[in-house]
């Protein structure tokens, strides 16, 4: 059994359930499938499913966003990485995930103008080959899983924590209400609950960040105070916990991930508009990027906060829920939890979402030579996401590692296969389709291979497997060239 | 210490990652809502990809 799975069946071991706790998780779910209620009776057709019909507008596309966005890995993960490590998490991943938000703002009409719906699509288009959806659906499905373990093993660790109920059932409780709602609704209901989830967030999270600097005595007096703790808390390499190369390493891989995930793409090609999509990202760039920076205070204030009151845990992950059930009131602390909770979960619903559309459009479509109908598509979709949604529960019991070990390993996946070959084809549109593909499985067999074998000579992962992508996207381009006549002429805009 | 307690470099990167965020929408205020330059919606109607239709041997 790994660490993280110990631990989180030793916690769910010895609670005692906390009866406001376990109410406010219990109202939450309720309200999470009338909401799965609602939009199943709005979803007419599958793309009403896959994209809500290509109709979100500018408010529901940023929290949409920004609710996606900010998931265990940020809550749990980034707040026991600040308890563990210090500030060195905004230098080697917040830092390079605003860049790409912001990055992505300049090329999303390059996206959003093809008018597709999913990343392989795009792809298809961009190399002329249907091969590459089943390619670049396997490498997204592969993150798209990990990334929905890492939620809930997150959302099973806190809920654990909180209300008292051992892990190895909340699990399942959590995994079945998403799977449920997510199936009803499809994007539906993710962008609404997402909306809601979204702006209970950002705003409590800001109440708790404000509830820790009174209590400590001030933002600069928590800083003060961590730095007395640990002068290499508040050091931007951590005092070693990155080396100058890691960090260029790391700024890179979360910098790709932005323009990788299938979520972000589905999300960009339901925006009603060029403006729409352009606005999304220009707000959710700032609220992110102000979020998160509360969200490392907040982390700062845990520590400080945890270590006055002798609270210290083994495990960073424990961090954050431990001071919300042994430090604060329990008034305060319902809010947080609605926040957290609202955190992860909408994170999760998305990308449950996200593994079902790439199964039932880029895998099971391509294998049917696209003769499907739209009622069998979304229900290969549904059917799709409760498999893998109860293949992902069933691995959550027993986590495959820590969250932010997880978090990491699909930043080097996506960003290897996907970030050289579809990008620099986006703006050179003669690029050879073949070498765009041989590039994708060369990223996203060498970058994830060197991690697995322990990064050697120091090299790290996200180099090589960069470096592999643009090796073989240009060796494949000048042995190819030429042979593409496929998506000729399908370029929209040149600039 | 400088600024809220933490040192300078550390600020640095803090306000950095602020910066990093808001590119997008430091450009879209100055460039389409004070500038006034519109945006090109020129979204295709029909996403027509024309591939190899599930054939791999093209």
């Amino acid at each position: 059994m790994s660490d993280l799975g110990a631990v989180a069946l030793q916690m769910g071991a010895g609670g005692d359930v906390n009866p406001f706790y376990l109410g406010t998780f219990v109202v939450y779910l309720v309200l999470v499938l009338a909401i799965g209620a609602w939009g199943y009776r709005k979803t007419d057709d599958v793309s009403d499913f896959w994209v809500y019909g290509k109709e979100l507008g500018p408010t529901l596309a940023t929290w949409s966003y920004v609710a996606n966005f900010v998931s265990a890995v940020s809550v749990i993960g980034f707040i026991g990485s600040v308890y563990g490590n210090g500030y060195s998490v905004v230098t080697g991943i917040i830092f390079g995930l605003m860049l790409g938000v912001s990055g992505l703002y300049f090329v999303v009409h390059k996206v959003r103008e093809l008018n597709h719906v999913t990343f392989p699509d795009l792809i298809a288009e961009l190399t002329g080959y249907e091969m590459a959806r089943p390619i670049t659906g396997t490498v997204l499905l592969a993150n798209a899983w990990v990334y929905l373990i890492m939620q809930l093993v997150g959302a099973g660790l806190l809920v654990t924590v909180i209300t008292g109920v051992p892990y190895e059932y909340m699990i399942w409780v959590i995994g079945g209400v998403f799977i449920l709602y997510t199936v009803m609704g499809g994007l539906v209901s993710v962008a609404w609950t997402d909306l809601i989830q979204g702006t209970l967030m950002v705003g409590t999270v800001a109440v708790a960040l404000g509830y820790m600097a009174i209590d400590l005595g001030g933002v600069a007096s928590i800083n003060q105070q961590f730095a007395t703790l640990e002068s290499a808390y508040v050091a931007p390499l951590g005092g070693g916990t990155y080396t100058a190369l890691g960090v260029v390493a790391s700024i890179i891989a979360f910098f790709g991930t932005i323009f990788t995930s299938q979520s972000t793409i589905v999300r960009i090609n339901a925006t009603d508009s060029i403006r729409t999509a352009k606005i999304h990202l220009a707000a959710g760039g700032l609220i992110l990027s102000v979020f998160y920076i509360m969200l490392v205070m907040l982390g700062a204030g845990t520590t400080v906060g945890l270590s006055e009151a002798g609270l210290a845990v083994d495990n960073v992950d424990r961090a954050f829920p431990v001071l919300i059930t042994e430090y604060v009131p329990t008034t305060i602390g319902t809010v947080i939890i609605v926040a957290i909770l609202s955190g992860i979960l909408s994170t999760t619903d998305t990308r449950l979402h996200a593994c079902g559309v790439t199964v039932s459009r880029d895998i099971y479509d391509y294998f049917t030579d696209g003769e499907a109908g739209d009622r069998k598509l979304m229900r290969v979709s549904r059917v799709s996401t409760v498999v893998l949604g109860i293949a992902a529960t069933g691995a959550a019991v027993n986590p495959p590692g820590t969250i932010i070990g997880l978090y990491n390993w699909r930043a080097i996946l996506l960003t290897s296969a996907l970030l050289i070959p579809v990008y620099v084809t986006l703006y050179a549109r003669d690029t050879a389709g073949k070498g765009v593909l041989l590039s994708i499985v060369l990223g996203a067999t060498l970058g994830p291979g060197w991690q697995a074998l322990g990064e050697p000579m120091g090299v790290p992962a996200t180099f090589v497997g960069v470096s592999m992508a643009i090796l073989g996207l240009g060796v494949g381009h000048y042995a190819w060239e030429g042979g593409r006549e496929a998506s000729a002429g399908a370029a929209v805009s040149d600039d | 210490m400088s600024a809220l307690g933490m040192p300078t470099d550390m600020f640095l990167v803090f306000l950095g990652t602020l910066v990093a965020g808001s590119l997008g929408t430091v450009h879209f205020v100055v460039v389409h809502v004070v500038m006034g330059k519109p945006i090109d919606e020129n979204i295709r109607e029909d996403p027509h990809t024309v591939t190899d239709g599930g054939d791999d041997d093209v």
